[in-house]
């Protein structure tokens, strides 16, 4: 009892706060702040006009913040040791802030986001609602404070820090998830399942985290991974609760047996935010992995690889399989992104030594940039192929686009074949990275593993390719919507950053080394 | 001692994970993940005790407020589904499937 | 018989330093660019394509004459010099550095092919005069002077790869040049599957050779020959019989080239009669060091040599086209050649001498019987002949002096060059120089035969001509030729080995023959020869001059029966290779769609099956989600627990 309180009451020593260090988060939570203000003050139709800019040029802002810090050079753990700030986690909140603002440059409220949330789907209230042109800007400053909360889970350095940042990146996504325009049944749906599964998980990461204090007697990265070293006869409490850890966060990048959620949640949720998903959270989500397992749990590797080995042998293979059979191209996608998920576990997996460390962190940022962008990308070209219904989401619908529009469907192809990691593609040096890393990490069955995945992935990616080029067109088939210049931008921006990313891709790898070199302050 | 509060907050963990999986209704399988978030907090303030230290109360807290802020984003998603199917089951939103 | 040899070809191969040597590219490249020229430029050239084609042959001829001369200025043991061009494949180990290599040999294959091919043009712009597709035939001409060109003239053997799939390439498309007669598209298809088989059996050897000698050039490979072990040498040498077998139409693989005679005559002249038909014994003589050191694969040519001379006869004497009965007589004379290089350093020189003046007086007769054709609407019937000499003077006149050549009549160019490998084949020891030497006078005599009967079915005995056939002798354009071409045929084999000037020039790459003494007019083999060409003359003179001939061909003996049918060389070949070649492809593809097909598409299948079973696991009830969820949580928190307590 004497120990309960060891400093007396009254001198608790107030908290520094390094403002310039966490400057790019500042920026976004305030701009997310001021996002609200704007919904509950500004006139109903100045609203899109304000939130639009506002949410841009607040990503712009951070990303130019980050780059400086990046310059600056200072890596030390801000905010009493809540936050890094370290090479690993700069490149990932410069890639993430990328990523967020070429999906938002996707968001157009009229077409995709729902006119009421509030309204019944079918109801006069909804008619009204679409007839009166109510549009639900509320999309900005909820998008806003999920990017936010990427960047703190992503650079999180103690477990509450990421819990919080977990929670607050996810709950706006809840949300975001059930504001289709369309089908929004389904979209429903997709909130619905999102929701209870992710505070599910959350459950599990809370009650890891609880475990882990109880083992170390902290929820600091740094101290846990030196408890580690004293054994202290807790080891159960240490193992559980680096399962359930463990748990929340593969759930979060989708790896199997955690994967269940997001093909519904991708196919049903509004393609920009599917788009916002695909890339942003995973990056984030990848970030706390890495954190966690290297940094929090480092001197476990020789436990947690085996089990790590399973998942992602299991993600990949589930992944690759049952996209086969897809015939939704927004869940073809998601599955994609689960085999993706497990090639870069391939690349978690390949610890050892800190030049190894070096390497296999190098892999998974370049990865985790290719992949981004050509995700965003892909889901750009969905939001653009429409018929009456909506998107043309149905796989059979996109028989024979190429005859109808060969320069998307070319674009499309070309994401397909960057997926499948062709050579002079960015998902080809991706790929390569990271296995090359996990190969001189000693994952080679792991790898092979990888290599037997992607030719069965390549194989639904070329008959994407063949239905769009070799069937011919439906009569009634949808058609391509090139009315919005910020979509057709993404789509541009995606193939040029896969196109120069497969060919030239020496600067960001060596941007990636530069961020792996000094691998994560602790 | 400490053993007997963590014990009880397994209880508590497991109950509300058992409920998730076994309740229909959504809104009582949100308040099953409550349960689970409690548990954890039982766990943490246990800990903080055994410890000696003070973080497991302050994080007890953080996730108290976490925990109402995805109250409020739950209760928002259940009541909009309700209010289109006129059912809170969890069985019957599964259009999206295979 | 090494000893006598390695003096000679381990000279030094000079390297060319400018003059016309250095120049001996445009050789290769100005035929080149002809057929490039006719091909690209296309209706256009139609006006000018037949004169181009010609110019661009003449003016090669030139160069190779220019070659030659400076060549003879040199002294013996410089005459063998290297022309870098460029690295052709620099790939690992294989560095393939394409270059010409003009020596003795190469030189004197080049001027046959430019001399005999300038001619033929020549005489293919009256020929062709009335063909709406002169200029494409041209082009093809012009092509195949080219890949000749380069199959002779290259330094290594992928050079003369490319040049031997060059010469098959041309020759294909010229069977089949009047694509509109579904005999000669079915003859260009069957000539170029023959060659396929002995182009792998070249290709194989080329590789071996690489795997051994870790290059392809001539230079370090016959440097070292005699390094390698017998058992590879007999292999290379093998391999490369078999693609001179396919290309020389030598047996087992002759039966393409009585078929190849579907295209213009002056094709046959050219292609198959003078120049693309001695390919393998040019290939067969260039590798002399590796057959030098493998007695056994020198036997086999030889072997193969004697059958195909004997073969080759016997079908001339029972062939009515005239063509088809000149083919045989090619097949049998290359026969000779072989035959002769089989026979090792004493047979090269004399090989390629009898080669030169085939070339000539072969050349002649084909063009002589082009013009006989000509002048009888395309007829090629020898039955429908006769009585031609008086309408045709000049053609009877040159075809007269070609076939003196070719039977050996004292003086004439055959005359030397066969008796020397009659002569040759007999200095063998033993059994072996006996049958050798036995099947070459027959084969003399069978000559003397078919040739004698060809003669008097065409230019003698009464007129069988068709009713609207109305002879005339052929334009000046193409009496020329002719008369060039019989001048060499008389005087080409006294000029080559009278003084053993042609062995003596051929000394520094094939060595000097043992044994040999110069010709010897009164030698008792060849005083034989002459009484058994005698009575082979007389003989045909019974038969065929001295009775009329009818005009439809009497059924005959056995024997004519198996000669008109080619030795039943088709027939053997779809016996024994079509049909078991067919089984062979069905069993091939029943395995590819049941075997190799039915396991890659059960392994797709399978995943497929996989996939579909698996995805209904996907159920859309968010509770069997999280089912999932909780029990992989149980399952990686038993599996961490149990891997920490280990």
């Amino acid at each position: 009892m004497s120990t309960l309180l060891a400093a007396p009451p009254g001198t608790i020593p107030a908290p520094t706060i390094e403002y310039t260090q966490l400057a790019p988060m500042m920026l976004v939570f305030g701009a997310a702040i001021v996002g609200v203000l704007v919904e509950a003050f500004a006139p109903r139709h100045l609203r899109s006009a304000v939130h639009v800019p506002l949410t841009l040029l607040s990503l712009a802002g951070a990303f130019a913040l980050t780059i400086l810090l990046a310059v600056d050079g200072t890596r030390n753990v801000a905010a009493m040791g809540a936050v890094a700030v370290d090479g690993p986690s700069l490149f990932i909140h410069g890639t993430i802030l990328v990523l967020a603002f070429v999906s938002v440059l996707l968001f157009n409220e009229r077409l995709q986001f729902v006119s009421q949330a509030a309204s019944v789907p079918g109801s006069t209230e909804e008619e009204d609602s679409l007839e009166e042109g109510a549009v639900q800007t509320e999309v900005y400053p909820l998008a806003l404070f999920a990017i936010g909360g990427m960047l703190l889970f992503s650079a999180a350095n103690d477990l509450l820090a990421m819990f919080v940042g977990l929670e607050v990146m996810s709950l706006p996504l809840y949300l975001l998830c059930g504001l289709a325009r369309r089908r929004r049944l389904l979209s429903q749906e997709a909130a619905v399942k999102y929701f209870l599964l992710g505070a599910f998980s959350s459950a599990f990461f809370l009650y890891g985290m609880a475990l882990i204090y109880g083992f170390a007697g902290s929820v600091d990265l740094a101290k846990i991974n030196d408890a580690l070293g004293s054994a202290s006869g807790r080891d159960t409490l240490l193992y559980v609760g680096a399962a359930l850890l463990g748990v929340g966060l593969l759930f979060k990048i989708g790896a199997a047996p955690f994967q269940a959620w997001k093909p519904d949640v991708y196919q049903g949720a509004p393609t920009p935010i599917t788009a916002l998903m695909a890339s942003g959270t995973l990056v984030a989500a990848f970030g706390a992995v890495l954190r966690v397992f290297w940094v929090a749990l480092g001197n476990l590797d020789w436990d947690w690889r085996p089990v790590m080995w399973g998942v992602a042998i299991l993600t990949m293979v589930v992944g690759a399989i049952l996209a086969i059979t897809q015939t939704d191209i927004k869940r073809m996608l998601a599955y994609s992104s689960i085999a993706h998920a497990g090639f870069l576990l391939t690349g978690v997996i390949a610890t050892g030594g800190p030049a190894q460390n070096e390497e296999a962190l190098s892999g998974i940022l370049f990865y985790l940039v290719a992949y981004g962008f050509t995700t965003v990308g892909a889901f750009a070209v969905v939001t653009m192929v429409r018929d009456a219904g909506g998107e043309a989401g149905h796989l059979s619908r996109w028989a024979g686009l190429g005859k109808r529009s060969p320069l998307l469907a070319g674009v499309f192809a070309f994401f397909l074949l960057a997926f499948a990691g062709i050579p002079l593609t960015s998902g080809f040096f991706g790929k390569y990275a990271v296995f090359a890393a996990a190969v001189s990490g000693g994952a080679t069955p792991l790898v092979i593993v990888g290599v037997v995945s992607s030719a069965i992935a390549a194989f639904f990616y070329v008959r994407v390719i063949v239905l769009m080029f070799f069937s011919d067109p439906a009569p009634d088939g949808p058609t391509v919507d090139v009315s919005s210049m910020g979509t057709a931008a993404v789509v541009a921006v995606a193939a040029a950053a896969t196109v120069v990313l497969g060919v030239l891709p020496q600067p960001v790898l060596d941007l990636a080394d530069a961020a792996a070199h000094s691998l994560f302050v602790r | 001692m400490t053993t007997h509060y963590l014990v009880l907050s397994a209880l508590l963990f497991s109950i509300g994970a058992i409920g998730v999986l076994i309740r229909r209704n959504a809104i009582v399988v949100f308040m099953c993940v409550e349960l689970m978030l409690n548990a954890a907090n039982l766990a943490l303030v246990a800990f903080a005790r055994m410890h000696g230290n003070l973080d497991g109360q302050i994080i007890a807290f953080f996730v108290m407020v976490v925990a109402a802020a995805e109250v409020v984003v739950g209760l928002a998603i259940i009541v909009t589904i309700f209010r289109t199917r006129r059912s809170a089951s969890v069985d019957d939103v599964n259009l999206l499937k295979y | 018989m090494t000893s006598l040899l390695a003096a000679a070809p381990a000279a030094e191969i000079a390297q060319a330093s400018g003059g016309v040597l250095g120049l001996s590219w445009l050789m290769i490249a100005l035929p080149l660019a002809g057929a490039a020229i006719l091909l690209v430029g296309g209706r256009r050239t139609n006006s000018f394509g037949h004169l181009l084609g010609t110019a661009m042959s003449l003016a090669s001829f030139v160069v190779a004459v220019l070659a030659f001369f400076e060549l003879l200025g040199r002294t013996a043991e410089q005459r063998r010099v290297g022309v870098e061009l460029f690295d052709f494949i620099p790939a690992g180990q294989l560095d393939v550095k394409m270059g010409l290599l003009i020596d003795p040999l190469s030189i004197s294959f080049a001027l046959l092919i430019t001399g005999v091919g300038s001619l033929i043009h020549i005489y293919s712009i009256g020929y062709m005069s009335h063909d709406p597709d002169r200029r494409r035939f041209f082009s093809y001409l012009n092509l195949f002077v080219a890949a000749m060109l380069l199959l002779v003239l290259a330094d290594n053997y992928v050079g003369l790869y490319i040049g031997w799939e060059g010469v098959g390439l041309a020759s294909y498309l010229l069977i089949g040049f009047w694509q509109f007669k579904p005999s000669a598209a079915v003859a260009a298809k069957k000539a170029f599957i023959v060659n396929r088989v002995g182009d792998f059996g070249l290709a194989i050897g080329i590789f071996t050779l690489f795997a051994t000698f870790g290059t392809v050039a001539y230079g370090p490979i016959f440097e070292h020959a005699d390094k390698a072990s017998t058992g590879i040498l007999t292999a290379v040498g093998l391999l490369l019989l078999l693609g001179a077998c396919g290309k020389s139409a030598q047996l087992p693989l002759q039966s393409w080239l009585l078929d190849a005679m579907e295209g213009p005559t002056p094709v046959s002249a050219l292609i198959h009669a003078a120049t693309m038909v001695t390919a393998g014994v040019y290939l067969i003589t260039r590798s002399n060091p590796i057959f030098d050191g493998a007695p056994t694969a020198q036997l086999a040519v030889a072997i193969v040599g004697a059958a195909t001379l004997l073969a080759g006869a016997i079908i001339g004497c029972a062939k009515d086209d005239i063509k088809k009965a000149l083919a045989g007589s090619t097949m049998s004379q290359i026969g000779y050649m072989m035959l002769a290089a089989g026979l090792g350093p004493a047979g090269y020189a004399i090989a390629i001498a009898h080669l030169i003046t085939h070339g000539f007086f072969k050349a002649g007769m084909f063009l002589g019987a082009g013009s006989v054709m000509h002048a009888m609407n395309d007829d090629v019937n020898m039955r429908k002949y006769g009585g031609l000499r008086k309408v045709m003077p000049i053609t009877f006149i040159t075809f007269g002096l070609g076939y003196l050549a070719i039977i050996g009549f004292p003086g004439f160019a055959g005359y030397f060059t066969k008796d020397l490998i009659i002569e040759a084949a007999f200095g063998q020891e033993g059994v072996r120089g006996y049958l050798l030497g036995g099947a070459a006078l027959l084969g003399a005599a069978i000559t003397a035969f078919y040739m004698s009967r060809l003669m008097f079915m065409t230019f003698f005995g009464e007129k069988r001509w068709d009713k609207d056939a109305h002879p005339h002798e052929s334009p000046p354009v193409m009496t020329w030729p002719l008369i060039l071409l019989a001048i060499g045929s008389v005087g080409g084999g006294a000029f080559l080995v009278l003084g053993d000037r042609f062995i003596h020039f051929l000394e520094p790459v094939v060595g000097k023959p043992e044994n040999h003494h110069g010709f010897n007019p009164v030698a008792p083999v060849g005083l034989i020869t002459l009484v058994l060409v005698a009575a082979g003359v007389a003989l045909a003179w019974v038969m065929y001059g001295r009775r009329p001939v009818p005009v439809e061909a009497p059924r005959g003996s056995f024997l004519t029966v198996f000669a008109r049918r080619d030795l039943y060389g088709d027939a053997i070949n779809e016996s024994l290779l079509m049909r078991p070649g067919q089984w062979l492809t069905r069993f091939a593809v029943f395995f590819d769609n049941r075997g190799v097909d039915g396991l890659v598409n059960g392994l797709a299948a399978g995943v497929g099956g996989t996939s579909g079973r698996l995805r209904r696991l996907q159920t859309g009830f968010a509770r069997s989600y999280a089912l999932s969820m909780f029990f992989g949580a149980a399952i990686v928190a038993g599996a961490l627990l149990l891997v920490g307590n280990l």
